[in-house]
Formats: structure tokens, sequence, C-alpha cells
């Protein structure tokens, strides 16, 4: 069986250069920014696949890669086997599209304000003529507010009227209405509080075992990836530095990196908890380190990490764990 | 307890509105010690920064002090008059925000704003202020301070920004810190490296510190004692291991129960239902009634006193009978 989501070689490379005639009288060539370089992983059905990472790591740029809302500077999508790039499948990739969906971190910022809920979730439905009627619209609607835990009467309410929680709500319906089965969440979490947090994380599993859903999950959280995703890709400079499956990368995690990051994240375990962090922050992506991006920071580091990109071989990338010195 | 720095007693914070006086803050209370740091937890909208704004006077209109107490070593200071204020704020109280930039002035080099709160609140000379804020820098682990002192706000990365607002805070050294999430903005790594920071400053110049924030994890790395506050009032204080390995307040249960960790792998993380109460409809009775699992008559009627509870203390009906038998 083939993966539900193929991703091979992916990178996107920003322009940030100056305005042309600055270029041009301060002699400056071209300065392109790698947001992402050479990633590639594999989503099976029914999984969750999470990528961690700090910010600027590249994570949120792959997950818009995925959608399509970003077109990659090389590199391929496909998604059941369809490109998400070949003009030659357009037609296939518009059949493929509403089952694609993705959750945003702000759903408030995600909604038309002067729409009501039930117009906000109907609308995918319209766009992709998947129900005629306006009374089986309605009810559509209904039963999916009753899925997300909301009332089928909120449809009337207009996006302000609700919580932050209920309002990511609204956001998970509205994903569904298309009947989606691939659901990209970008920090779908991160603005909630803990206790709303916790709702939103249990309705996500609740909808996953119901429907069959596949999830890429992007966050920042490590303990909140642990919760829910089935395996894990780390991400660091734009680069894809472990993956592994979840209980494995928490358990023995392989990378200086993640090791690092697990070491790194304050817990409800470490009361009191007396460590010494790692020194250094995140290098400026514009002028990356050269060989392994992490070489500055690693406590592992030699001369060919300083020199030489590692490769991911065996879900890790990096020289120390290859040569077996880690 | 060692001496007691900050004691802030049945503080009440109203905002005046057309439709009559809101309460943000509902008669709280609590001690620092020397060298102590209490952390502030609790979801948003549950007063933990209006408390810690109220406590240095930067309470803007239309809120205002409705009640209680504010002394720092046995003098109030919650009738001082402006002026008289903001010579303890700077002086005696220092301050770190969770976004650095806001906090920094970005037209001023980093030496001059250090040099500018030391000669504000200190005699001393304008040399001795320079070398004294590279001392300051060198402290909280800038490299080449006496080189990065004329650097600009802009030149610094968010970790490093942060590092200077606390040099600022603790430039006159007060012995009071109020840090109002002061890593959110930060990366994981990050985020540890200052945790790590603020815990080593605040233990060798016995300041005691109000750290604010809503990261669970944070408070129980850094903090000695914890007060988690629910909807304006103080729902649970006291050590900070007991606090999360045993709370007491089933607010207090459902917020531990509801945080993801990286130590266990939870099937599903327990969820309180609904979300805070507004501040124009706080229940009668104790706050949290409506989202209680364990609420009975008594607690939809009258408000819940603080009561001890082994080491901690907790505002909650349920621990009545246990005082009288005891």
């Amino acid at each position: 069986m083939s993966a539900y989501v193929e991703v091979t070689d992916l990178r996107r490379q920003f322009d940030v250069s100056k305005p042309w005639l600055n270029r041009v009288i301060e002699r400056e060539p071209r300065r392109l920014l790698t947001a992402v370089d050479r990633v590639g992983f594999e989503i099976a059905k029914g999984e969750t696949f999470a990528i961690v990472g700090e910010s600027g790591s590249g994570k949120s740029t792959v997950a818009r890669m995925v959608v399509g809302l970003l077109p990659p500077s090389a590199g391929e999508v496909r998604i059941t086997g369809i490109s998400m790039t070949d003009p030659r499948q357009a037609a296939a990739r518009r059949r493929l599209r509403s089952r694609i969906q993705m959750i945003f971190q702000d759903p408030y910022a995600s909604m038309n304000p002067r729409w009501r809920v039930g117009r906000i979730i109907a609308e995918p439905i319209r766009a992709f003529s998947l129900i005629q009627g306006e009374a089986a619209i309605r009810a559509r609607v209904g039963e999916l507010l009753g899925l997300v835990g909301l009332h089928p009467d909120d449809a009337r309410k207009y996006p302000h009227e609700f919580s932050g929680g209920q309002r990511q709500r609204v956001a998970i319906a509205r994903a569904l209405a298309s009947q989606a089965e691939f659901l990209v969440g970008d920090e779908p979490t991160s603005a909630l509080d803990v206790s709303v947090q916790a709702q939103i994380l249990n309705l996500m599993r609740d909808l996953q075992d119901r429907l069959g859903l596949t999830y890429l999950f992007i966050s920042h959280n490590l303990a909140v990836v642990r919760h829910m995703a089935t395996r894990v890709g780390v991400m660091y400079l734009g680069r894809l530095v472990e993956v592994a499956v979840a209980r494995d990368l928490f358990a023995t995690p392989r990378h200086p990196y993640t090791r690092m990051l697990l070491d790194a994240v304050p817990d409800l375990a470490h009361v009191g908890r007396a460590r010494v962090p790692v020194s250094g922050e995140i290098p400026n992506p514009i002028d990356p380190p050269p060989g392994c991006t992490f070489n500055p920071r690693c406590p592992l580091a030699n001369d060919r990490c300083r020199t030489e990109v590692p490769a991911l071989l065996d879900g890790v990338a990096c020289h120390a764990v290859q040569e077996g010195r880690a | 307890m060692t001496e007691t720095i900050l004691s802030v007693r049945d503080l009440t914070v109203a905002f005046d509105t057309r439709r009559g006086p809101l309460t943000a803050i509902d008669r709280v209370s609590f001690d620092i010690g020397r060298g102590e740091i209490l952390g502030v937890v609790g979801e948003s909208g549950a007063g933990k920064s209006v408390t810690g704004s109220a406590v240095i006077g930067l309470i803007d209109r239309p809120g205002r002090i409705a009640g209680g107490e504010i002394s720092l070593r046995g003098e109030r200071i919650d009738n001082l008059s402006p002026e008289a204020m903001r010579r303890v704020r700077g002086r005696r109280i220092g301050m770190i925000f969770q976004d650095p930039l806001t906090s920094l002035d970005p037209l001023f080099r980093v030496g001059d704003q250090i040099v500018e709160t030391l000669r504000t609140h200190t005699d001393l000379s304008a040399k001795a202020a320079r070398s004294r804020a590279i001392d300051l820098l060198a402290e909280v682990g800038i490299p080449a301070p006496e080189r990065r002192i004329d650097g600009y706000p802009h030149e610094f990365s968010g970790g490093m920004r942060q590092r200077v607002v606390i040099a600022l805070a603790l430039a006159a050294e007060p012995e009071l810190i109020i840090a109002d999430e002061p890593t959110t903005a930060l990366d994981v790594s990050v985020q540890a490296q200052i945790i790590t920071l603020l815990k080593r400053l605040c233990r060798e110049h016995g300041t005691a510190v109000m750290l604010v924030t809503h990261d669970m994890g944070v408070i129980a790395e850094a903090a000695d004692r914890v007060a988690v506050m629910y909807a304006g009032r103080v729902a649970e204080i006291g050590p900070v291991a007991s606090v999360i390995a045993k709370p007491h307040h089933p607010y207090a249960v459902g917020l531990m129960g509801a945080i993801p960790t990286l130590s266990q792998e939870a099937k599903r993380l327990s969820q309180i239902p609904g979300s805070m109460p507004r501040l124009t409809a706080i229940p009668q009775g104790c706050a949290f009634n409506p989202r209680c699992p364990k609420v009975f008559a008594r607690c939809r009627v009258e408000r819940p006193e603080p009561q001890a509870v082994e080491a901690s203390r907790v505002a909650c009906h349920l621990y009545d009978s246990a005082e009288r038998a005891a």
C-alpha cells in the first residue's frame, strides 16, 4: 500500500533581496532564504504525523506547501498518488481539493466576522456543490455542529459570539463540511487556554476515530505532539533532522537537537528541576551555518559536521549518530 | 517563612463601565518572601496580569483599586501618590514583560537605557553607571558586554533582548520583580535559559519574584509556591510540588489533568466543560460552580473563603467539613 501523503525533496526559497535599484547601486546579489530544504516524509492513511520545531524551523511552510497554499520551489507533494503541482493532473487535483482542509491557529482570523456561523460552515458545501437544496444544507450544518460539540441553533450566531475554543470547533466543523479526510492543523491549539486546548485535542482524536481522518499536525509544543501524534518529524532550520514513531522519539531521542529540545521543555514532572540549558539560539536562516545547521550549538560537532550536510538516513540526519559517536 | 517582601491583602480591582463597576480582581491575598518565586497561574481572563499591574500601580483608567492593601516590606504602596509610586517602580520593584521589544526603546542604545535607569534610581556617576551596566549585561549572560552595550535593541535576538530587560529590571537592585509571561514569546530552548537565569539571579540577590504565566510547566520549574487564579479569585495557593502533584480545588485538579505532559502518555486529557465566565456574568457563590464536577447546593449561594488544607490554602466548600472536624 502506498502512503496517503508522500512528500519528496520538498524545498522552498523566499526572495529576501533588496529592491532592484538598491541591488544595482549597492552591487549586491540576490539573497534567497531557504525556508525548507529537501524535506521528505510519508503519512499513512488514518495516522497523525506531527512536525515539531521552534520558530523559523520551516514547519508552517511545509504545511502550506502540503495543502497547496504555497508552490514549492522544488520537490513534490503527492496525495493519494495525485501530484499537487503537476499541471497534467489538474482535473484529478480539483476533485481531491475538497478532501484536504486546513485548521489555523487563530480561528477568528480565518472566519468572515460578518457571516453567520451557518453560512461559514456551509461555504465549502456550496463551493463544491456537495449537497443540493437549502433545507438539506441546513440539516448538514446542524449535523456538523453537533459533531463538534456545538448546538445546531448556534448556526444563527456570529463568530464574535463564541469563545476561542468554540470558534476552533466551528473551524473544525467547516473543515469537515467538505467531507475532508485529510486535515492539516497549523498550531490549532496554540492560541487556546489549557483547559480549552484539552477539549479541542480530545475532539480531534474522537473525530479521527469516528471518521478515519488523517492529520498533519504542526506544533511547537512537544507535550501536545506527544499526546496527538503517531509519528513525529523534528525540523531545525528548514531541515528534517529526525523522523520516528512518536513513542520511540520521546523514549529514545537520537538527534542531539531532539534531545536538547526534550530536555528544554518545562514540564509538570520537573518540579524545581535544576539543569544546564543548551546555549545559543537558532541562527539567522538567511545565513545558516555550513554543514549541519545545528553544529554551532551541538556538543558532538566535529569538522565533518561543520562542512558536510548530513543526510536523513534511517530516520535521523546526524553524522555523530551515524558514526556511532552519539 | 523568611522575611515577607510583598504582602497583598484582600486586593480588589474594579473597572468602572457605563453599566456599573466590573470586579476583575476579587479579594485576592498572598505573600511573597525574600528570595521566593511565587507563580501566579490561570487561564486568560483569570486576572493574573491585572494583579501584577495592581502591585506596580499600573492599573489604567477606568480600572481602579477598589479595596484591600498592598504592602512592600510592611509599607503600604497602594495609596501612594503617582509621583511617589514612580520612584518605587524601577527602584524597589522591577518589571519584566512578555515582549522585550515593547519594554526597550528602539531609538536608544541598550547601554544608555540601563544607564538611564541606574542614574534615575541611584547616585552613581555616569562613568560608574556605565561600568555597572556592563557588569549587569555580563551577569545576565550577554557575551562581550563591553561591545554589546552600544548595540540597539534590534541588533539583539529575542532571547538576548529578554536578558537585557532582566538586566534593566535588576539595575536598581529591587526587592521585588514582577515578571509577566517573561518566556511566552520565546522558543523552548531559549525559554529554558531565561528560566534558569531568573532563578539563579533571584536566589543570588534575594529578590522576591511574582511570576505571572499561563504555562504550568514554567511554574513547575521556576516557582517555589503557586497561586491558581480563576475568575479574579485565588482558588488555591500552596507549595508548587503539592499543588501540581495533589491539587485540592476542583478547578486546579481539572487544570492539571488538562495539561498534556511529556512524561506520560495519557489516553485522553481530562477536560473541564465550558469556559471561564465573563466579568459581566460571574456566577453567584463559588465562581467555578457551573463547571465544577463536585458542585453542591452551598456552592451556588455562598462564596468559599480560603482555608488551610494540608500545606495549601484552598477556597472550596468541599473542605469545610474537614476544617470543622479538625
